[in-house]
């Protein structure tokens, strides 16, 4: 049974990101479930207010959905902090597994509480550095560097704890201030580096991986109790086939994107296995800092679940 | 009475000259301690904007009292005395409205609020989002004063000039453009 | 039909009286009505999060460093050196009060503040040297007007958190036009006084000249350091404004002498109120602006002007005529608000350069505050001059014609704006 649907899908970025891709594989999919009843209005560049003010919508009944990364969210479910803590991730198959499987569900329950229901964990990506001192081979290469992170304690702490000046910044200021040395690196997925241009002010890009975030398909629980159940699991079921979609094309986008960065002439280098556990292990003190915030249960549990995907 | 009120009006000009002041250090000391110390304050992007949202929701209530507001007086100006006193009971009967609903929206939004903290200060948002009670309420006091005056025709020729928004101040032209 | 509703409540509010913030409000209230999505919390939330943006702090602060450029003597010094340098020359006022417009532009961003200002100081020497009053009063207003266009601006800051354009960048692209409104005023001014019986001041003796250079220099570095700043990237705009009301802070009181401490109080606190007026206007406006988003309202227009999408110029003549009506009843910042929702995404889907339209559209506005019969800067002159609110009105009209003048030429040449504004960014 399906009733006519408006769902106003609210969008930090823009059109042209994977995210456009998902949307419209989610909106073919609805198509054929609800014939044509259930209808996506995606908005995007913000035009319906920032992923924190919209998601706030969302747990007030006000708006239906909306695609976010976790990060601006740690405020409402301190649990997602869990993304921000560095090098958790350290390949795509492992973060799909982890995302897919029960801390995946355990993260949703914790949501839910919120008043969201995710019906996905769609993907932003790995998180890269990019500068234009040096190539960044060990944490040691940070040091004295003027990084522009997220306004994020977890960032801060780290990327402090490397010994880097780490400065918050608006995004929007981000180019001109690396163009003019006002800062030195900057650090976002390969995507990011490639359509804001930043490769054409920065000399080297280091692939750091050093944070993996996943971007949410939140729906307002609120108004997802009042459908029907056969619009509940087409809603999950379609997020699902867009995650798909948006996920091999951020991949691929990716490598676009580092093949252009190369291809402009910036030097890209990579951490040698030996280096990213020297950083893991330096990153530690972080790790034991934010665990109360984030919930000791939480951290434990994502990293026994690695611990055990590891061993195979 | 009076005399409680225009206490009550000072401090609120006080707050306001403490905000303004606060936040112009807290940005102004940043930029020193990111250029002369390589440095910052992390805290002070994020309360900087908690006092600007503070400032705007209490000064909107201070404008509120002194009449402040930008309006287009265009037609109002074209009418004589009685049919400025209706304008004026019409405009004062909108603004309650949607004061109350300011008020009312900030009352249904305040458990999420509390259950949000900021991501550097761990405030609970509630204290930045819970200044729509302040504003809310303050608007519907003044103009329900306002309404009573004007039904009960007490209302002052100052009042009805200030309607029409003749002599305005130098203070409230600039205010404008 | 959506349209029409936004359109009624609006202007029916604001009509009764209904000052503009709460006449938004009202629209964003009638508007989730009719769209069946009535929500207390719409208006809530949108209002608080309107004012919860770094990006905005600027506003607060750069009206702080006009106001304290004006108490702490600033204005004064810069008006002099206009004087020793061209104050000489026949019509040399009319050409003193615009290059002092030009520099006080570059440093506030407050058009009504700087016309006072030059209202003030030169009104009555204008009158003493046997000017044309009205004229001259009309020219000072015109003049004043500049302010927005050439950074730093309020309005730019107002557009650009509302369209999400680079504040940086219509900072860049506003300085040549503003440039190209003086000296159109100042060709349109000698055109008009030539004929006229002035007697120009004695030339200043040289050493007097330096002097005025000299007592002028501290005043003159601020926008050295505000527009430097912000170009080497040292700065953001925030950042900028914040320094630049510092420095006026301290040349005022330990340089100039002229802003006691206990006078301080009384600056912040006019600076604070006149903040909140126009940010309460910036939070109402974005409820509406969500709704009107939410309703897809740019699109029914979009569907009204098909035709014009694929005629850019064409496009930007009809917003532009459109922009000149509605700017003779509403001031600077409603307008700013109430329309850039609704024309940007039109603006973009015709393929229009952002910044380009934000500089004409702002400019735009800034000449509404010429036209009657809400004409605030008008309303300055006439107040501080002490001249009949319709004789300026007269007064102003050529130079009035010149800036609209200016204006359709960057409508038609926009080269004019964007190849500066890509050379200087
Ligand atoms: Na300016
Ligand atoms: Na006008």
């Amino acid at each position: 049974e399906y009733n006519d649907r408006n769902i106003r899908v609210s969008n930090g970025i823009n059109a042209d990101h994977p995210v456009g891709n998902g949307i419209e594989a989610m909106q073919k999919c609805l198509d054929e479930k609800s014939g044509g009843k259930l209808k996506l209005t995606a908005f995007w560049g913000g035009a319906l207010g920032g992923d924190l003010q919209a998601t706030q919508a969302l747990r007030s009944g006000v708006q239906e959905a909306v695609v976010t990364s976790s990060s601006p969210l740690v405020g409402i479910v301190p649990a997602l902090g869990v993304f921000d803590l560095p090098f958790l991730f350290a390949s795509n198959e492992e973060a799909d597994a982890v995302m897919d499987g029960e801390f995946g569900d355990l993260l949703n329950q914790k949501l839910e509480a919120a008043g969201l229901v995710n019906l996905a964990y769609w993907e932003n990506g790995f998180r890269n550095l990019s500068n234009s001192k040096k190539p960044v081979a060990k944490w040691e290469d940070l040091e004295g560097m003027k990084v522009r992170v997220m306004q994020n304690d977890i960032f801060l702490d780290t990327f402090q704890n490397f010994g880097a000046n780490a400065t918050p910044m608006a995004f929007g200021e981000v180019f001109s201030a690396l163009e003019t040395k006002a800062i030195d690196a900057q650090e976002n997925p390969y995507v990011t580096i490639d359509t804001s241009k930043f490769y054409e002010v920065q000399n080297y890009v280091s692939e750091t991986k050093h944070a993996y975030t996943p971007f949410l398909f939140l729906f307002s629980k609120a108004i997802f109790d009042t459908y029907t159940p056969d619009e509940q699991s087409a809603l999950r079921e379609c997020a699902v086939v867009g995650r798909d979609v948006e996920r091999k094309v951020i991949r691929e986008l990716n490598e676009k994107s580092l093949e252009k960065i190369k291809a402009a002439g910036v030097e890209v280098n990579t951490l040698s296995p030996e280096e990213y556990a020297r950083m893991l292990e330096k990153s530690q003190v972080v790790y034991e800092k934010h665990k109360e915030t984030i919930g000791a249960e939480v951290v434990d549990r994502v990293q026994n679940i690695l611990a055990d995907m590891r061993k195979k | 009475m009076q005399k409680i009120i225009d206490t009550f009006y000072r401090v609120l000009e006080v707050l306001l000259i403490f905000f303004l002041s606060a936040m112009a250090v807290m940005v102004f000391v940043n930029v020193v301690m990111r250029y002369g110390f390589n440095s910052g304050l992390n805290v002070s992007d994020e309360l900087s904007r908690y006092f600007f949202v503070w400032l705007t929701f209490v000064g909107a209530v201070v404008a509120f009292r002194e009449h402040a507001h930008l309006g287009v007086e265009t037609l109002v100006v074209l009418f004589g005395r009685k049919g400025r006193i209706i304008c004026m009971i019409l405009s004062n009967i909108i603004i309650i409205a949607v004061s109350a609903i300011f008020f009312w929206g900030t009352w249904k939004q305040a458990p999420i609020n509390a259950s949000m903290t900021s991501p550097v200060t761990k405030l609970p948002m509630i204290w930045v989002y819970g200044i729509g009670f302040f504003t809310g309420a303050g608007v519907v006091l003044i103009a329900l004063e306002r309404l009573f005056r004007l039904l009960t025709g007490r209302v002052t020729e100052e009042e009805i000039s200030a309607f029409v928004g003749e002599d305005m101040s130098l203070e409230h032209l600039s205010e404008r453009a | 039909m959506t349209l029409l509703v936004f359109i009624v409540s609006l202007l029916g509010a604001m009509a009764v009286g209904v000052p503009v913030a709460f006449a938004l409000m009202f629209c964003g209230v009638v508007l989730m009505w009719s769209m069946g999505m009535f929500n207390t919390q719409i208006i809530a939330q949108n209002m608080i999060a309107g004012a919860d943006t770094f990006t905005l702090l600027a506003i607060p602060f750069f009206i702080l460093a006009g106001e304290l450029m004006n108490a702490g003597g600033l204005s004064r010094r810069i008006i002099d050196f206009a004087i020793a340098c061209v104050g000489h020359i026949r019509g040399g006022l009319g050409i003193v009060a615009i290059m002092a417009a030009v520099i006080m532009a570059s440093i506030s961003g407050s058009a009504a503040a700087d016309t006072a200002a030059l209202a003030a100081i030169l009104i009555p020497m204008m009158a003493k040297a046997g000017y044309n009053v009205p004229r001259s009063a009309g020219l000072i207003a015109a003049g004043g007007v500049i302010a927005p266009v050439i950074p730093p601006s309020m309005a730019f800051i107002v557009f650009g958190v509302s369209a999400n354009v680079s504040i940086t960048q219509l900072f860049m692209a506003g300085i040549v036009p503003g440039l190209l409104m003086g000296i159109a005023l100042v060709v349109t001014w000698l055109l008009v006084v030539r004929k006229d019986k002035i007697e120009a001041l004695p030339r200043a003796p040289m050493k007097e000249r330096v002097r005025a250079t000299g007592r002028a220099l501290w005043a003159l570095g601020m926008p050295v350091i505000i527009l430097g700043g912000i170009k080497a990237g040292i700065v953001t705009p925030t950042e900028a404004a914040v320094v630049a009301a510092a420095y006026a802070l301290f040349v005022g009181m330990f340089i100039y002498r002229e802003l006691p401490p206990r006078e301080l109080p009384h600056v912040i606190l006019q600076a604070a109120k006149t903040t909140a007026v126009i940010m309460f206007l910036v939070c109402a406006a974005l409820v509406s602006a969500w709704l009107i988003t939410a309703a897809n309202i740019p699109a029914e227009i979009t569907g009204y002007i098909e035709p014009l999408i694929d005629r850019p110029t064409l496009l930007m003549i009809v917003i532009m005529l459109v922009v000149l009506v509605v700017g003779t009843a509403l001031d600077l910042t409603p307008t700013i608000l109430i329309l850039t929702p609704v024309l940007m995404p039109i603006i973009k889907q015709a393929g229009i350069d952002p910044v380009y339209f934000g500089v004409l559209f702002i400019m735009n506005t800034c000449i509404g505050l010429l036209t009657p019969p809400v004409g605030v800067v008008l309303n300055v002159v006439s107040g501080v001059g002490r001249v009949p609110l319709g004789k300026v009105t007269v007064g102003v009209a050529p130079f009035l014609l010149a800036q609209v003048i200016v204006l359709f030429t960057l409508v038609m040449f926009p080269d004019l704006v964007i190849a500066p504004a890509r050379w200087l960014h």
